[in-house]
């Protein structure tokens, strides 16, 4: 089967200012894409000329098997998008609202708006500008979602939801991938999408760094680690986790009769908590582990922290842009 | 689900607090000026009044024929207080159809719908169209009921060639300010090319009517091809009606245009 989005070479000047510098990515059928990179990265700019909103300056682009440049409203009706950034200010209800882009959009099957609403607990009988960024929210990815399109281009899906929404909001990522759909979103942190992602493509300053499986980045993880302990001193403890493998970065200070520990941790877990185990702990924290920070110091990107001098997966271990 | 004109029934429905907003001004505008005719306009003391004003200012005001019902609604009603509700209106309509939306950040939703953009020009130009017509109505509608108890004396012929011109010279203003923001996406050059068409025109009007050397500003008036030739009193000049309602026509499609080919929101 073709694949559902097709990106090659997309550039975009506005004005003299080139924000995409000729990025290529393909995202699969029934597959979740995500896309992550820092607020003006480009995420919103080729998600716009996905959908023929902006034009872009060169490349190409092709959308479910079509140029979006010229294949006109029907190619549309077959995607549901979510803009990063929504307005709905008028005075009128979600329901009608909904009613709205139903009518100019594919057809919504009966029943179908309430049980996307109920499952995001979402009023539908309010004011629209009366709803809280949450509920803004809700409301419109009932409106991507309703009329089940073959693709769905989400920007910042889950920004003002709350935690339990967005889970709710990841199970309808699954579930229509589950049917077919293919879903392509953005979010500014990996860990947003990493749970819905089958693949993800890192973008930053308008180039992709990258595009991996979520497993293979994964694989290159980088996990925070902070502990208390008392009983030890700074170089016993300095020496004892230094031969941990994967440790990294280490910090140790010396407070009253213990030492606080910082550091990262790549790679697995088994051997710190064998070496932790001889520590007398009064506090520990290992933190989820933080794939953008490992994928931008795995590339030397700056803005992320001082590079680390610690040896790095190597660069096969991830599938590279643009494979075809 | 799939009614006819989603986009115009969108367009024209959901604003109706607002069509009805202005609907009430102009009514209570045209409410207050033409029962005062036979106490103000009619009598020979307001006339005297008038012939003491510098013959300027009487030109630039439209007061010359201030003293005859018909002139008296065409310089009151049509040419000054209704002209001015009804171009800040449809300038505000305008301005907010394409170039509001997109600013607002709701128009580059609507496009990822099922739509052409030429549709969405077009739909919303139609709705507002369709807005200045209703109040041009009511207005008609409001003059021909005070036309016997405010001795208005007005021929109902003219009267509706007058609101004919009356309707497009607003509608040359809304779809001004239209094309101006459908050609850039700001709100705000729409505003000002559409007040721009109003304001200017009125006064190339009052200046060209001053001297024969200045008569040219004439031609370049708008509101002097509407009003001109006073339609209140002497019925409509058609050919004027068609150059006011074909520009706004030409400016609908150069609207669609615009807006067809170029980036939105960026």
């Amino acid at each position: 089967m073709k694949q559902a989005i097709v990106v090659e070479g997309l550039r975009k000047q506005f004005g003299r200012r080139e924000v995409l510098h000729g990025i290529d990515f393909s995202v699969e059928p029934g597959s979740v894409f995500g896309v992550i990179g820092p607020n003006g990265a480009g995420k919103t700019t080729t998600m716009r000329c996905l959908l023929d909103i902006i034009r872009p300056s060169g490349g190409h682009v092709q959308v479910l098997g079509e140029d979006p440049r010229h294949a006109g409203p029907e190619l549309r009706r077959r995607i549901g998008y979510l803009p990063g950034e929504l307005f709905l200010e008028q005075r009128i209800t979600g329901r009608r609202l909904l009613d709205h882009y139903a009518a100019i959009s594919g057809p919504v099957k009966p029943g179908r708006i309430d049980e996307l609403a109920e499952r995001l607990d979402l009023d539908l009988d309010r004011h629209t500008r009366k709803l809280s960024k949450g509920n803004k929210q809700k409301l419109g990815l009932v409106q991507a979602f309703m009329h089940s399109p073959e693709l769905l281009v989400l920007d910042e899906p889950t920004s003002g939801l709350d935690p339990l929404v967005q889970q709710e909001f990841l199970a309808m990522v699954r579930e229509v991938r589950n049917n077919g759909q293919t879903v392509f979103l953005s979010s500014h942190v990996l860990s947003e999408v990493q749970q819905a992602a089958d693949e993800v493509a890192i973008l930053r300053d308008g180039k992709i760094v990258t595009v991996a499986t979520v497993d293979a980045l994964r694989e290159t993880a980088l996990r925070h680690l902070r502990l208390t302990a008392s009983g030890i001193t700074a170089d016993d403890a300095g020496a004892l986790l230094s031969r941990v493998p994967g440790v990294g970065a280490l910090e140790v200070l010396e407070v009253g009769d213990g030492v606080e520990v910082s550091a990262v941790l790549e790679g697995g877990i088994q051997p710190l908590i064998q070496a932790l185990s001889m520590l007398e702990l009064k506090d520990l924290v290992l933190e989820e582990p933080d794939l953008e920070e490992s994928v931008l110091k795995l590339y030397g990107m700056p803005g992320n922290g001082k590079r680390n001098g610690a040896g790095r997966k190597p660069l096969e271990a991830l599938k590279g842009a643009g494979d075809e | 689900m799939n009614r006819k004109l989603p986009l115009f029934r969108r367009a024209f429905l959901d604003p109706w607090r607002s069509t009805l907003g202005w609907a009430g001004g102009l009514a209570a505008a045209i409410a207050l000026y033409l029962p005062l005719f036979p106490s103000i306009g009619g009598s020979s003391q307001m006339q005297g009044m008038i012939n003491a004003l510098p013959p300027e200012m009487t030109k630039a005001l439209n007061y010359d024929q201030i003293a005859t019902g018909t002139g008296y609604t065409q310089a009151t009603v049509f040419g000054l207080i209704g002209f001015l509700l009804m171009t800040i209106a449809t300038v505000s309509w305008g301005a907010a159809a394409v170039a509001g939306d997109e600013e607002s950040g709701q128009l580059e939703l609507t496009l990822a719908h099922g739509v052409t953009r030429i549709q969405v020009a077009l739909e919303r130009a139609l709705a507002m169209a369709l807005r200045v017509v209703l109040l041009a109505v009511l207005v008609h509608v409001l003059i021909l009921t005070l036309n016997e108890s405010a001795q208005l004396k007005i021929n109902p012929q003219n009267l509706f060639g007058a609101t004919v011109m009356f309707a497009g010279l607003a509608l040359l203003s809304g779809t001004g300010a239209l094309f101006a923001g459908a050609l850039t996406g700001r709100k705000a050059y729409g505003l000002a090319v559409g007040a721009a068409i109003g304001v200017l025109g009125y006064v190339f009007n009052a200046v060209g009517r001053q001297s024969p050397d200045l008569n040219w500003l004439l031609n370049l008036s708008p509101y002097h091809w509407a009003y001109g030739n006073s339609p209140v009193t002497n019925g409509a000049d058609w050919a004027a009606a068609g150059w006011l309602w074909g520009i706004s026509a030409g400016l609908v499609l150069l609207s669609a245009v615009a807006l067809q080919r170029r980036d939105v929101g960026a």
